[in-house]
């Protein structure tokens, strides 16, 4: 018999909006930089940190990862699994405009949509980053706290403890 | 009595302790097993201790649950990554749609001509009346507008040439400052501005030094070690069919005051049109922004 406390309770609420709230981060992010890959492409090329090569594989594929782990955090698919991957994007993201601000760069980090080059007044770097630590703190507490309610993880969790 | 041997029960709440609890109180209520995994016939397999089979049901519950539970793990989690190589898959094959050339093929324009007035040069075919006249906000250093024209040139080159579109093309100069030489954008600018005025009645020549300037073989990199001077600057437009005297007049910079005028004007013009926001490229029609999706320009040609 499973006897629910009232801090697991709190644990349910607090995993659920964390992962709900990556996955819209996420699906937001990406659907923004899907409807635009000229000014992706721009926005990726514009750090200034891949190769000419490697800047089209990404800012062709990137928007479509991020889709990817937004939708199996909204439905709780391999949540552990997904936060991980969002944690890696997401440093990543950081050190990249770490990478640019340090280099003086002046460029619209292009994180949802937009992108490439503005005026010198207008790039915003330490809100970006600031935000991206944010949303890897929402991913670091669920690669502690996988098992949040109302997701896939933990139907078939429960479908396995059941009796035969 | 009763209340007796109850304190001496563990008061905890562990399955363990519950089985024990039930199971010694009598195999008159197997229905009361805690886990309700194993039917009662289990019990038989045990010892005369109530607290056994309880004891090896929770064991073995334990066991299945982990053991069942780590393979679920991996199907997941395989499940998982096919969703995303799926995606991602998906994803690539679109964007290739998305950025693919448009009327590619069609290569240089052939029937524009150029004329200048106040910095802002308007490119249309001689004699025709075009149902669509844009404004085409670029940066010579900027290299979206690179990508802009790769993905677009072509495209309207053809509808210049077949007489449905007029572009007016202003250049601003706001990332002077990222270029080498710290005035690339005006240079290259005034460069634009002397072929139009000098060879803006030889058609395609303005166009063909327009793309050159954005094309990979000759724009700069912003941030970067060198950029065009302005004898290069003459050179390229020679190369593009402009006149002896469009190229001298590039390689002189005499134009460049004029092209910072205008870049100045445009700039104030555009953050107008769209509210604030001076960035490359812009297309604007009829003083709003055109929102660039893949096929913007096919489709304004076609509602006209």
């Amino acid at each position: 018999m499973r006897t629910v406390t009232r801090s697991d309770r709190v644990r349910d609420v607090v995993g659920l909006i964390a992962r709900v709230g990556l996955a819209s981060v996420w699906l937001t992010s990406g659907i923004l930089k899907a409807a635009d890959p000229r000014q992706t492409l721009v926005a990726v090329r514009g750090y200034r940190i891949l190769s000419e090569s490697l800047v089209s594989v990404v800012a062709a594929a990137l928007p479509y990862l991020e889709i990817a782990l937004g939708v199996l955090l909204l439905i709780g698919l391999a949540t552990r699994l997904a936060a991980v991957l969002s944690a890696i994007v997401l440093v990543a993201f950081i050190a990249g405009v770490i990478s640019a601000a340090a280099r003086g760069l002046s460029i619209d980090c292009g994180c949802f949509g937009g992108g490439g080059d503005v005026g010198v007044g207008q790039t915003a770097y330490t809100t970006e980053i600031l935000r991206d630590v944010g949303f890897l703190l929402l991913a670091s507490y669920l690669i502690v706290r996988s098992d949040t309610p109302l997701s896939v993880d933990r139907l078939v969790r429960r479908r396995v403890e059941e009796p035969a | 009595m009763a209340q007796a041997g109850d304190k001496r029960r563990p008061k905890g709440q562990s399955g363990a302790a519950n089985a024990k609890r039930s199971a010694s109180a009598g195999g008159a209520q197997p229905a009361r097993q805690p886990s309700g995994k194993k039917p009662p016939a289990a019990n038989t397999a045990g010892k005369t201790s109530g607290s056994r089979p309880a004891g090896r049901q929770s064991v073995a519950a334990a066991r299945k649950s982990t053991g069942g539970s780590n393979r679920t793990q991996l199907i997941i989690g395989g499940i998982a990554v096919l969703v995303i190589g799926a995606i991602i898959v998906f994803g690539l094959v679109l964007n290739k749609q998305q950025t693919a050339v448009q009327a590619e093929g069609y290569g240089a324009s052939t029937q524009s001509v150029a004329t200048e007035s106040n910095g802002i040069v308007s490119v249309s075919k001689s004699g025709a009346a075009p149902r669509v006249t844009l404004d085409i906000y670029e940066d010579a250093l900027c290299p979206i507008c690179a990508e802009f024209e790769r993905q677009y040139g072509q495209q309207i080159n053809q509808a210049i040439d077949d007489g449905s579109l007029a572009v007016n093309y202003h250049m601003l100069n706001f990332l002077n400052k990222s270029s080498f030489s710290g005035d690339y954008s005006s240079r290259a600018a005034a460069a634009l501005l002397c072929v139009a005025q000098q060879s803006g009645a030889q058609p395609g020549v303005y166009l063909a030094f327009h793309s050159a300037l954005f094309s990979s073989d000759h724009q700069p990199e912003e941030g970067g070690s060198s950029d065009l001077t302005n004898e290069e600057l003459g050179k390229l437009a020679t190369l593009s069919g402009a006149s002896a005297a469009a190229a001298q007049c590039a390689s002189s910079g005499q134009n460049v005051a004029a092209a910072e005028a205008s870049a100045t004007a445009s700039s104030a013009t555009l953050s107008a049109a769209t509210g604030g926001q001076v960035a490359t490229p812009t297309v604007v029609k009829d003083g709003k922004p055109v929102s660039l999706s893949v096929n913007w320009l096919g489709e304004l040609l076609g509602q006209a």
